[in-house]
């Protein structure tokens, strides 16, 4: 490729240097300037066309930085629009490093997306994570900035997992192409790179960073992190590792996993924060059963996430910027105050329940269909417990909370609608959401495999209307046992941040206590590290040390014992002249 | 090539500009000692340009008949394995007179003219052609470093720079000998006559570990390495740096200019020792700068880890390993000498090297952790930035050696992260420390200027290695074939 080669522009790119003339750019110019980078970068992605671009040498290989096809289109669109929405929902934002951090963060998912080889991969993966660790630090509150830096810890770690992969990957293989690993399936390049991506899209127990740091970060900024790291994870999963079964149970059980904890949880946006951790299961699932429909459901389930996962990360967002409040314990009745949000979160509530006529019905479906074709009964009876999970809690408990029930008396200013950007971000994704569900070709279009799927069909359509309706009828006879309390459920995190938060009630059920195996693993190697750390560094001052300037002390101690003998006696000196002839003597005679 | 000894002049211009100094004195030393390094940098840049990167033989060679009963002559010359590090001598020494440029206040010109002895010692090391040369320049280097930890020191720089002379002495005393059973065995102590000699297999075993003591104290080697942390942490900034920058790498120059292509037989026999204390130095040293509490101590003690790297890429014995070797060398001095100045900036400030005294510098000193923050993620790895590039050359010609090699070193780099950016966090990150809200803690323009010339280093060398790796790729191509010319294994595809 010769670099003055303008057929294509990176996406990433734009964005990621965009953000440095970020903030050369002031006064009116500037909104302006934040919505147009996201809106170049998406015309770029609609007007890319399949091939390979962007190829350089380094180190004696060939790094793809554009590998444009089906699968990283689809995925190119949805980040690109979801940067767009994301920056329209924080041009109030006056702070620019956190405009130039999400920038950066959006571009860094692009590159990772269209990487056709693994060292480009990899810088990606590394920019991604201190971009995310940048945008929650810049919250600025000593828990955002202690949560950033368990962020960062943990995906730096991941980072290295993935470098140690693709080391020994190519070591063995020689070529660092980004592609199927299956034919490399068991050794340990696959698991290492497998461990990788499976961390970044939260996968339990290596997920406990994502509930621990996303509701801590700003409310733009939230938005921003729950679009990006978990589904360039998803994308390089049906890359990499289409088919690979353990997947499908993996992502079976974190579909529950995450609906469970987030049973338990009363901070709106941690709960939520739970259910990415659930839909992602979703995808990984779909990833598992590697049939063309069940990667094409993975690949739209991902996109229709991103956006309605943003609608209602938005609208909680909203809710706590405008009335300070995060906990659903100490929420109530805002339809009064906030109706538009409320008519928009519904929308996202809607979607991600996969009520028809919303995105989520489309795409989940194909998923669970796909278990279903699979003849994989099991799975597709966990996938349906975990729709029926989501819907009661981001479908009815949620805006229940936050905008019905009890009015607790709230102070004023008992909210009002947030300002207009927010509402039009959320006004963008929640129409897309809704477009998409009631017209799937507009997405199918897209899927990167070959398959048909029809998601309204008679069946289809009443067995979820009725799963809903049960479901709903659950939640309304039991509307006592599920008030929020003020609780704080603990995750594999606890351990690892056991020195910072000492007394915490216990979370309830017996699967906090098989977690707990699993977390005093994390927990233990953190403490070994350490405590090996102190014990060398004593070893070495008391020991290693010690004997060798031991060394000089003993060559010390002999002089002076020599010296002794030089006391001026002459019958000392005479006897050590006799003894040292006769050992010259004898070494004469008989050496 | 020039017409002029490039060479010569290049090492002995910063011994002039000493001679100058001790003659004008204290008012003028430190613009005298500026611009001697500054023009020793210019003089040398023809070695740079006009280095012809596929040829094997020495280049800009200079050779004088010395000692002619002994076959010694005073020869200088340079490839590509020996040009880059005398580029970083040139540029540290720059930096070094920079740094210390407020921060030297007693004795100044004494101060200066050893430094500027100092890098004529490195130039000269790294120019020689001969054994002889270069232990003269080896022991030359110990004096000035001696002075500088012991006058211009922190509190225990009585204690740190004694232990200094003696570890090295130690070491060189066995080189010393060495040295004289080469002369004898071998009529010669010229580099490349020596390479292409076979001495017997147990006299090469027994040079191999006289030279071993030398190198492997000063590189330094897990155990003999203690006299690392005391040193680096005592120094002035500028003895800091050149220590961790230049004179740790002579070391490790060593195995590569001598005990690789003189006594390649007996590698067999300690090849599985050396890679063992290689990953020792790296697990270990992670560890125990894990849990550290002076910054500067850290830092020192990284600096084991990272050699430990350094020295499982020479004797993984393949292509990777060794450029990889090379190149982190490069990068070592430039990041760990980044790391003190900035550290030594701070120091100056707040006259304190305790972490739990710093916090929220963020706050206080943007410019300065910014900076901080740039050498940080360079030094955990970070691609696009050097140190990616040699971690990952090194990493791949230790699994290719042996897939537990591979694993201890990324172990080594997990913790190297870890211990990085914890050590950022501390420092840079929550709530400006009580102790330090008073004092003007931001970076002046000077040293925002000192520390530049790394950034831009970092970047291209992440950026483009080809940069460094061009000149290396040849010298290394001819050391392998060498090696393999002898019944040594030579394992790996690169």
């Amino acid at each position: 490729m010769s670099p003055m080669n303008v057929d294509w522009v990176h996406p990433g790119f734009v964005l990621i240097l965009g953000a440095w003339l970020v903030p050369f750019v002031t006064g009116a110019t500037k909104r302006w300037f934040l919505v147009g980078l996201p809106a170049a970068a998406l015309v770029d992605c609609m007007l890319m066309t399949p091939g390979t671009y962007g190829v350089m040498g380094f180190l004696g290989q060939e790094v793809v930085f554009g590998r444009v096809d089906p699968l990283s289109l689809v995925f190119c669109y949805v980040f690109a629009l979801m940067a767009l929405v994301g920056m329209i929902y924080a041009l109030h934002v006056e702070d620019d490093a956190q405009h130039m951090a999400a920038l950066t963060y959006a571009g860094s998912a692009l590159g990772a997306t269209l990487a056709g080889d693994f060292l480009s991969l990899f810088l990606f993966w590394e920019l991604m994570a201190v971009s995310a660790a940048l945008i929650i630090w810049l919250r600025r509150k000593p828990e955002a900035v202690a949560a950033g830096f368990r962020y960062l810890l943990v995906h730096v770690f991941g980072g290295l997992c993935l470098l140690g992969g693709i080391v020994l990957h190519w070591s063995q293989t020689g070529s660092l192409a980004f592609s199927d690993m299956s034919p490399h399936a068991g050794s340990a390049a696959f698991t290492l790179i497998l461990i990788a991506f499976l961390l970044n899209a939260a996968v339990p127990p290596l997920g406990a960073w994502l509930p621990d740091a996303y509701p801590e970060a700003t409310v733009t900024g939230a938005v921003f992190l729950t679009a990006f790291t978990t589904k360039s994870a998803v994308y390089t999963l049906i890359r990499g590792f289409a088919g690979t079964e353990v997947l499908m149970w993996w992502g079976a059980g974190m579909a529950v996993y995450g609906v469970v904890y987030a049973v338990l949880e009363n901070d709106a946006r941690r709960l939520l924060a739970y259910h990415i951790v659930s839909q992602v299961g979703y995808m990984v699932c779909g990833v598992g059963i590697g049939t063309a429909l069940a990667l094409n459901g993975t690949s739209a389930h991902a996109f229709a996430h991103i956006l309605y996962k943003a609608v209602l990360f938005m609208g909680a967002g909203a809710v706590l910027q405008m009335t300070g409040l995060r906990k659903l314990s100490d929420m109530g009745g805002l339809y009064k105050t906030m109706p538009i949000t409320l008519g928009l979160y519904m929308v996202g509530a809607f979607a991600i329940s996969a009520v028809p006529l919303f995105s989520g019905f489309v795409s989940k479906s194909m998923v669970v269909s796909a278990a279903g074709e699979s003849h994989h009964a099991g799975i597709f009876l966990l996938l349906t417990l975990a729709s029926a999970g989501t819907f009661l809690h981001t479908g009815l408990k949620l805006p229940w909370y936050m905008f019905f029930g009890e009015d607790r008396g709230l102070k004023a200013p008992k909210g009002k609608e947030p300002p207009k950007n927010m509402l039009v971000a959320m006004g963008i994704a929640a129409a897309a959401c809704v477009l998409i569900g009631v017209f799937p070709s507009l997405l199918y279009r897209h899927l990167p495999f070959a398959a048909d799927y029809i998601p309204y069909t008679p069946r289809h359509v009443v067995a979820t209307l009725g799963l809903l309706g049960f479901t709903a009828l659950g939640f309304f006879l039991l509307l006592k046992q599920l008030d929020p309390e003020p609780t704080v459920s603990l995750d594999t995190d606890w351990f690892y941040r056991r020195g910072l938060t000492a007394t915490l009630p216990l979370v309830e059920g017996a699967l906090a206590r098989v977690d707990g195996v699993v977390a005093q693993a994390s927990d233990w190697v953190v403490q070994q590290a350490l405590a090996m750390g102190e014990w060398l560094r004593d070893l070495d001052a008391r020991v290693v040390d010690r004997s060798t300037v031991g060394l000089g002390k003993l060559t010390l101690a002999f002089g002076q014992g020599l010296r002794l003998v030089a006391d001026g006696n002459a019958q000392h000196y005479g006897l050590i002249m006799a003894a040292g002839a006769l050992a010259a003597l004898a070494i004469v005679i008989f050496g | 090539m020039t017409n002029y000894p490039i060479l010569t002049v290049t090492t002995f211009l910063p011994l002039v500009g000493a001679a100058v100094i001790l003659i004008l004195g204290d008012r003028l030393a430190r613009w005298i000692a500026l611009a001697a390094t500054l023009l020793t940098l210019a003089v040398s840049a023809p070695l740079y340009l006009h280095f012809d990167k596929t040829s094997t033989a020495l280049q800009f060679v200079e050779s004088v008949p010395w000692i002619r009963s002994w076959n010694i002559a005073y020869g200088m010359g340079v490839d590509g394995i020996s040009l880059p590090f005398i580029f970083l001598s040139a540029v540290l020494s720059v930096l070094c007179v920079s740094a210390s440029w407020t921060a030297v206040e007693t004795r100044v010109r004494d101060f200066y003219a050893a430094l500027l002895i100092s890098e004529t010692a490195m130039i000269g090391l790294f120019a020689s052609t001969n054994l002889f040369l270069f232990y003269i320049f080896w022991e030359l280097m110990i004096v000035p470093m001696f002075l500088l930890i012991g006058v211009w020191g922190g509190p225990s720089r009585v204690y740190a720079s004694v232990k200094f002379l003696l570890f090295t002495l130690a070491g060189s005393v066995l080189m010393l000998v060495g040295l004289i059973v080469l002369l004898y065995a071998g009529g010669t102590l010229d580099f490349q006559t020596l390479a292409g000699m076979r001495l017997s297999v147990s006299a090469q075993t027994w040079l191999f570990l006289a030279f071993l003591a030398a190198f492997a104290v000063k590189v330094p080697m897990f155990p003999v390495h203690t006299w690392l942390p005391d040193a680096h942490t005592e120094a002035p900034t500028a003895g800091s740096v050149i220590l961790a920058g230049i004179l740790l790498k002579m070391g490790a120059y060593g195995f590569l200019r001598i005990s690789l292509p003189m006594f390649p037989d007996a590698l067999p026999l300690f090849l599985t020792p050396m890679l063992a204390l290689s990953v020792a130095a790296i697990v270990y040293g992670a560890y125990v700068t894990l849990a550290q509490t002076d910054v500067k101590r850290l830092i020192a003690y990284s600096s084991v880890s990272h050699m430990g790297f350094v020295t499982l890429g020479i004797f993984s014995l393949n292509r990777s390993g060794i450029e990889g070797a090379i190149l982190q060398m490069v990068n070592h001095g430039i990041l760990t000498g980044a790391l003190f100045l900035c550290i030594g900036m701070i120091y100056e400030r707040t006259h304190t090297r305790e972490i739990a005294a710093y916090g929220g510098l963020f706050k206080a000193a943007p410019i300065f952790t910014t900076l901080l923050a740039f050498f940080c993620l360079a030094a955990i790895g970070f691609p696009g930035l050097n140190a990616f590039v040699g971690e990952f050359l090194i990493i791949s010609g230790a699994f290719t050696k042996w897939a537990g090699l591979g694993v201890m070193a990324v172990w080594g780099v997990v913790l190297g992260t870890t211990y990085i950016v914890w050590l950022y966090y501390r420092v840079a990150l929550g709530d400006v420390n009580p102790g330090l809200r008073e004092l003007r803690l931001d970076l002046n323009a000077r040293e925002v200027a000192t520390l530049l010339p790394l950034v831009v280093m970092a970047l291209v060398i992440g950026l483009y290695p080809e940069s460094v790796l061009g000149f290396i790729r040849a010298p290394v191509a001819q050391l392998l074939s060498a090696i393999a010319a002898s019944p040594t294994e030579l394992a790996g595809r690169m």
